[in-house]
């Protein structure tokens, strides 16, 4: 297992957001977590990159444990996050956005070469590099944001809502970057309102319901299963 | 009459160059630690009384006294940083008592070390340009307008041209998604404040043979820094420079031509109407006020 999460917990204060969580990723496989509004997905996500604390449990990432580490350590392990929002850099160019995901990265002639593998991923990107990133579209700020995250080289992306707020011929174009980058060998975790495009992406998939987990099975078993349809697929 | 007017814009030009220097750094600390640091006019004290000791009392060349100043005022903004800002980081309010608390030792230090009179410094040079009769620049002011062009020019290279000048931006915009690319909210805290407090450290240096030096003199460069920092948009490096621009020759012409309470009480109105008209400052926007 590349990322395993034993028995996991966070609080925020008093309130539990999540509990008893155990999600395993395979290497090269696209996992998704889906779920209702408040259902813990986001926390789940920020614990295994660091952004949150476990009040119990573990994480662990290629072997090493990784649950107290804070963000900006577990990043340098190969571990990136494209947060809920996007939150890319809103008064950075868009190329400086792209370089600072590769911050941690010395070797400056690998960062170059990732640097022209993004602009000829995201044509769009290249276009609008020296443009002050608040300045593009909703779908062009999260190809930034994914662009951001592949700087850093990771073997994992943690993926958060990436259809978010999109219009739908975007979300289709973002489907199919998620679905390229697997088939390089990417090892992805998706966290989607959209269960649907969810499960069409995914390997496994795990159901979040008011902090526990309800559900897990191949994503293809999920996707016929009644309950996740009538309460996810609206079917 | 444009003799005059010539020799008040090259005082504005000079009291412009060292206001921006202080509020340029406040307004940086204020971005990466979003801490309003009430100490920062006795840091620009601390930088002229390195002068009293160094350059009045020890004899050292000036230059030197310049770069130790520097570092030495820099190396206290680390130690605000380390003691007193990152223990509360998540209390904006308390760093802020923190700062008047600090401003408070170091104005104790200063008196207890060189006494609550004025302290004397030798001039650097005499020398004065002369444009005209009545236009003269002397060779200290021009020192002050030059390093602080400089020292900005570089500032400015630093935080577009370099990772961490990207680094330093991305953790003020947003200190958690800067946190995900690995850069720690203590490097950038402790660059802000090194650069900060440093600015501040050169600009005391660098007027010290030139105003009166006195343990409180902090006070009248922290109010100036201040209305220009909320005139230019808190945040806004930038706003924070054309501000200060603009404040120094509103408040010269209106003390060479009426007097200094006047000035006083104009910049202050200036401020207001700036805040009535945008809420936000001249360059600021909304999601940083």
């Amino acid at each position: 297992m590349l990322l395993e999460m034993k028995g996991a917990a966070v609080d925020y204060g008093r309130v539990s957001a999540v509990r008893d969580i155990s999600i395993n990723v395979e290497e090269g496989s696209v996992v998704t977590i889906i779920g209702g509004n408040g259902a813990g997905k986001t926390t789940t996500l920020r614990a295994m990159s660091g952004l949150a604390r476990l009040s119990r449990g573990e994480i662990t990432f290629d072997g090493k444990r990784i649950d107290n580490l804070p963000a900006d350590k577990v990043v340098g392990l190969g571990m990136a996050h494209v947060p809920e929002g996007r939150r890319i850099f809103p008064d950075l160019t868009v190329e400086e956005n792209l370089r600072t995901g590769a911050f941690l990265r010395r070797d400056k002639v690998a960062v170059a070469a990732d640097l022209d593998k993004i602009y000829a991923k995201f044509p769009r990107l290249k276009e609008r590099r020296s443009q002050w990133a608040k300045t593009m579209s909703g779908g062009e700020q999260q190809m930034l944001a994914i662009g951001r995250a592949l700087m850093s080289d990771p073997r994992i992306l943690l993926m958060d809502e990436p259809s978010m707020g999109l219009a739908p011929v975007i979300v289709e174009e973002i489907a199919v970057i998620i679905e390229e980058l697997s088939a390089q060998g990417m090892t992805v975790v998706l966290v989607e309102q959209n269960a649907e495009l969810a499960l069409e992406l995914a390997d496994y998939a795990y159901v979040l319901e008011t902090g526990n987990l309800a559900l897990e099975g191949p994503a293809k078993e999920l996707h016929d299963n009644e309950h996740v349809r009538a309460a996810y697929l609206g079917i | 009459m444009l003799d005059l007017l010539l020799q008040t814009g090259l005082n504005a030009l000079y009291s412009a160059s060292y206001i921006s220097l202080v509020a340029v750094g406040l307004v940086l600390i204020f971005g990466v630690m979003g801490i309003v640091n009430f100490a920062h006019g006795e840091l620009f004290m601390a930088g002229a009384y390195v002068v009293v000791a160094l350059y009045s009392g020890f004899k050292l060349p000036y230059l030197l006294v310049a770069a130790i100043g520097l570092i030495f005022v820099g190396c206290l903004g680390l130690l605000m940083e380390r003691t007193m800002f990152r223990p509360l980081r998540t209390n904006p309010l308390g760093g802020l008592v923190a700062s008047i608390g600090f401003l408070m030792i170091l104005q104790a230090l200063a008196s207890m070390t060189f006494g609550v009179r004025m302290a004397f410094v030798p001039p650097v040079t005499q020398e004065v340009i002369e444009f005209s009769e009545r236009v003269r620049l002397p060779v200290q002011r021009l020192y002050v307008i030059l390093a602080a062009f400089g020292f900005l020019t570089l500032l400015w290279l630093f935080l577009t041209k370099t990772r961490f000048g990207w680094a330093l931006r991305a953790s003020a915009q947003d200190p958690e998604a800067a946190a995900l690319q690995g850069i720690s909210i203590n490097q950038t805290a402790k660059i802000a404040m090194f650069i900060g407090a440093a600015l501040a450290g050169i600009a005391g240096v660098l007027t010290a043979p030139l105003i009166s030096v006195n343990p409180h003199m902090g006070h009248s460069v922290i109010i100036a820094a201040f209305i220009v920092a909320i005139v230019g948009g808190v945040g806004s490096l930038e706003g924070a420079v054309v501000a200060s621009v603009a404040y120094a020759f509103v408040h010269t012409f209106v003390t060479t031509f009426f007097d200094g309470v006047i000035a006083d009480i104009t910049g202050l109105s200036l401020m207001l109407i700036v805040l009535i008209i945008k809420p936000t400052g001249l360059f600021g926007t909304a999601d940083r006020a």
